[in-house]
């Protein structure tokens, strides 16, 4: 879950990250109490916002009014504007990038700093490298002074208590909250001290079940201002749905085989009209589920079902189809092909059903694009 | 010979009176796999398929050699139950559980590599020697032994390919399935060197997907350091771009991880590039053909 703006700011707040003071502004509130200069930043979830014209000044000459009213006219990679977020404006002596997140691929979270911050960071990562330096640690450790202190002298920073406090104020952020990321871009030196100009937040959904009513909070506060036409979550069991513009419905119980599948069907001539992934430990209930939501499209004239269980037992899946297909008015036909875990099982569940099963993979791909051709 | 486990390798099993654990200790005790105990905290003193079950991995260990470890664990409970099996010095940990929190995964891959364990997962299907030993969840009627070493990112997928080359008479030396990612602890380029080092395999299959940027990595070890032929197959070339597939690392931004990009690396790096899974078939006959790799 990404967070906005005003979000991650009212963390970084109680952390002790210094921002400036502001105000929340929605469609229709009061502009009396404001006064300039100000900084007017709209809310939106997507990146980019600067460069889209998300951001205007207000130094007491323009009208106010006419600003705000155009920010909440903007849309931002399609996002509605629909929150602003008012700020005291600064002096800006030097900006720089800070940012707390995982390398992925070598297992280890990273603190990252920039020489040099703002809209431009993304550019400069991958045109001047050696301005942006990367330090690895040890979850078991934390971060080390010395390893700020090594930070603030590639940076170019004065390695002041209040940068260090920063910096470990982002790294309890980071874990107290689960977050697979923690920006501050940019980071501002200025006369009065170190600033976080913007905060970016977002936390891990896997963990969700220990942020229970934190995470409520913020969904609610999210979807109050996102745009309805927004997806932001995924449902809350383990299915993966994909909507897509063919006419052959795919359900599959692994994600490689899944894959395979859209593959072949291609290969076969056939056009996905949904692709729906079991995903985890599945039992009838989801089996269930997801062919319900494969058949509530339209244009979908025969459906696929591919499984080959390891940990999903082949019982289990059939107590699901056969509990499907035995619904009234249920005519698109289905194509099954199932091995696996307590395949046996499941195969005398579908014969006593009168449900035809395939073994061969390739087989039943082509079956079902013939089918849907015919229709 | 193999890599990794064999019909020798003692195996603890951790959530072993879990619906998934107590099913997948009954098919691989069936097997022959030797389980020799299980932990469940709260469950100590039970057995589960003839197989005692204690409270801690201590006390297991107070009674049972153990080389490898396997968790059923769900998600939410991992990190405390894997940091129990590093504590606890055994060297091999599988880790099947999708889901867990990255502060966690990334908290027990830290670990396990100051203390020296191994592991496998999270998210992994588990292996599979055919004939000797089997820790994990592959159905056992799709595996022959043989020569082929099979290393997948899916576990489905090595179901899914072991099941028509043993359809075929062509036998697996071991199949490993390491996860959806997208962090993994064993990846790809570590278990390369392990089959090109096993006089068993002959043959290797490498069962990626889009996504990532590891099938790049693999590239990189398989021109510098494996002389066996290695057949690729990558899975989502028709995927829609820019969405999830359900694998948390099959997802493609940009030009990063698509099926041309990896398919054009590891080509260069000499391996053949199947098209699809019967294809594989065609291309292990031709290797045996072409280099006299005897596979039967």
């Amino acid at each position: 879950m990404r967070l906005f703006e005003f979000q991650g700011k009212r963390i970084f707040k109680e952390y002790g990250i210094p921002i400036q003071s502001g105000k929340l502004i929605y469609p229709g509130d009061s502009l009396s109490n404001l006064s300039p200069p100000l900084v007017l930043k709209a809310q939106v979830l997507s990146g980019g916002r600067g460069k889209a014209g998300g951001i205007k000044m207000w130094d007491g000459h323009q009208d106010l009014a006419k600003i705000v009213s155009e920010l909440f006219h903007l849309k931002i990679n399609n996002e509605q504007v629909k929150a602003i977020l008012a700020l005291e404006s600064v002096d800006i002596l030097r900006e720089i990038y800070l940012s707390l997140t995982f390398n992925r691929s070598r297992s280890t979270p990273v603190l990252i700093a920039g020489i040099s911050g703002g809209v431009d960071i993304e550019k400069t990562a991958k045109e001047a490298k050696e301005q942006i330096f990367f330090t690895e640690f040890n979850f078991l450790l934390g971060i080390s002074d010395f390893q700020i202190r090594g930070l603030a002298k590639k940076i170019n920073i004065n390695d002041s208590i209040e940068f260090r406090r920063i910096i470990l104020s982002m790294y309890r952020i980071f874990r107290e909250y689960d977050a697979s990321l923690v920006e501050i871009n940019p980071l501002a030196i200025t006369p009065q001290g170190l600033i976080a100009i913007d905060a970016k937040i977002e936390l891990d959904d896997q963990a969700s079940f220990r942020h229970q009513e934190l995470c409520r909070e913020l969904k609610e506060e999210i979807k109050s201002i996102v745009s309805d036409n927004l997806t932001i979550e995924k449902e809350e069991d383990t299915i993966t749905f994909v909507p897509l513009h063919g006419d052959i419905g795919v359900v599959s119980d692994g994600a490689g085989t899944g894959l395979l599948t859209l593959d072949l069907l291609a290969r076969y001539g056939g056009k996905v009209a949904n692709f729906c992934e079991l995903g985890g430990i599945t039992n009838p209930e989801v089996v269930f589920k997801a062919l319900k939501k494969v058949h509530q499209d339209k244009n979908v004239k025969s459906v696929l079902v591919v499984l080959i269980g390891g940990f999903n037992r082949m019982d289990e899946m059939a107590e699901g189809i056969v509990k499907f297909c035995a619904q009234p008015n249920n005519q698109i036909p289905i194509f099954v092909r199932m091995c696996g875990t307590k395949e046996n099982e499941g195969k005398k569940i579908m014969q006593e059903a009168k449900i035809p099963i395939y073994d061969d993979l390739h087989e039943v791909v082509q079956k079902a694009v013939q089918k849907a051709r015919e229709r | 010979m193999s890599i990794l486990i064999d019909q020798k390798t003692k195996v603890l099993v951790l959530g072993i009176t879990g619906k998934s654990g107590s099913l997948q200790t009954k098919i691989m005790k069936e097997y022959g796999t030797d389980i020799v105990a299980g932990v469940t905290p709260g469950k100590g003193g039970s057995k589960v398929e003839g197989v005692p079950v204690y409270d801690l991995v201590s006390e297991a260990l107070e009674n049972h050699q153990i080389d490898v470890a396997i968790s059923f664990v769900p998600p939410r409970f991992s990190r405390d139950s894997c940091l129990e099996i590093i504590e606890n010095n055994i060297k091999f940990l599988i880790i099947t559980a999708e889901g867990i929190p990255e502060h966690d995964i990334i908290s027990i891959l830290q670990y396990a590599n100051l203390k020296g364990t191994t592991v496998l997962g999270p998210g992994s299907a588990g292996i599979i020697t055919p004939g000797k030993c089997k820790i994990g969840a592959h159905p056992p009627q799709m595996f022959l032994p043989g020569h082929i070493g099979i290393v997948s990112k899916s576990g489905a997928l090595s179901y899914e390919i072991g099941k028509i080359l043993s359809e075929k008479g062509i036998g697996q030396s071991t199949v490993v399935a390491i996860g959806g990612g997208p962090i993994w602890g064993l990846k790809q380029s570590d278990l390369l060197p392990m089959f090109e080092a096993d006089e068993e395999t002959k043959i290797i299959l490498l069962l990626g997907e889009i996504g990532g940027t590891m099938e790049e990595e693999a590239a990189k070890i398989i021109k510098e350091h494996i002389k066996k032929p290695v057949i690729a197959l990558i899975v989502g070339k028709s995927a829609p771009k820019g969405k999830s597939l359900g694998h948390a690392g099959a997802i493609i931004e940009g030009n990063l991880g698509t099926v041309e990009s990896k398919v054009e690396t590891l080509k260069e790096a000499g391996a053949y590039i199947a098209e699809d899974s019967l294809d594989i078939v065609r291309l292990i006959k031709h290797i045996e053909g072409e280099k006299h790799v005897d596979i039967y």
